[in-house]
């Protein structure tokens, strides 16, 4: 099948889902039809249980299938694994509905709070109802609570959800 | 010679990448290394699949085809930056919860330094 996704994007999306160790698992389940999780152990120098933790993550996300056979000498469960690409579009689409979905939260409640701020680094911003009980007071540091202008927060968050409208086409 | 299949995965991931700007199918049978008979049967398969659309246009007095993807590839690019693609917090992540986008320092962080660079860029103080 032709595939419309292409190595790079693989490789982003491994990151996203474990850091270094998925992507050069996947790298491995690439370059393999299909593969036990101790020959990926062994390949990579990866532990085995974290191996298997990264499996299960991406089977989560039917990114790989698996085949259960039985080892004939011990008797044990024999796990073979297989990646499948085409699964990936559908992956993406799905981590972008839910980030959409939690910006869209974190926009319309920066859309309906007015919001105070001491200026000290670490502080957080106290919305308005929060600040008039504290009478404009940061409760970790002290000072006084001056009206912060988060437009840009609005329009960084407008600017992020409506790419990603387009993208979903929606 | 590359096989028939590996050529047309490449001309069509070549094309996707090109967007909404489409390439000349002249200009890509250079890039790819096959020949203009080669490439327009692999330009007719391609568009036979549906995965692309070819448009005539006039360049130096000839006719040739542009060719378009007709869907853009799928990146997680736009995603790779926001804290919640990888955050860990994800499932106990609610409006409604202790964890929640709305008060969740890891997305202000990313808010106030994408505002930052963005402010950068266009010249703002």
């Amino acid at each position: 099948m032709l595939s419309t996704i292409d190595d790079a994007t693989l490789m982003k999306v491994a990151e996203a889902l474990g850091e270094e160790e998925a992507v050069k698992l996947i790298e491995i389940l690439k370059n393999s039809d299909e593969i036990t999780d101790d020959e990926i152990a062994n390949k990579t120098g990866i532990r085995l249980n974290n191996v298997r933790k990264i499996l299960y993550k991406l089977y989560d996300h039917s990114l790989v299938s698996l085949r259960r056979t039985r080892d004939p000498k011990t008797g044990w469960f024999i796990f073979h694994w297989k990646l499948h690409p085409d699964q990936l579009e559908g992956f993406i689409l799905s981590q972008k509905r839910r980030v959409m979905e939690k910006l869209n939260i974190r926009l319309e409640y920066e859309k309906n709070h007015d919001f105070y701020y001491c200026y000290t680094p670490g502080c957080k911003r106290i919305p308005f109802e929060e600040a008039v009980e504290l009478v404009f007071k940061c409760p970790t540091c002290g000072k006084p609570l001056v009206h912060y202008d988060n437009a840009k927060i609005v329009q960084v968050l407008s600017k992020k959800i409506e790419q990603l409208r387009k993208e979903l086409g929606e | 010679m590359p096989k028939r299949n590996d050529l047309e995965q490449k001309a069509l991931q070549y094309i996707m990448n090109t967007g909404f700007e489409g390439v000349l199918q002249s200009e890509l049978w250079r890039k790819l290394g096959a020949s203009s008979r080669e490439g327009s049967r692999i330009a007719l398969k391609l568009e036979e699949k549906n995965l692309i659309r070819r448009e005539r246009e006039l360049r130096d007095g000839r006719w040739t085809y542009r060719l378009y993807p007709k869907r853009i590839p799928s990146s997680i690019d736009s995603i790779a930056d926001v804290p919640c693609l990888k955050c860990s917090d994800n499932t106990r992540c609610d409006s409604s919860s202790a964890i929640s986008p709305q008060n969740c320092e890891k997305l202000t962080e990313w808010l106030l330094s994408t505002a930052k660079n963005e402010s950068g860029i266009l010249g703002d103080s």
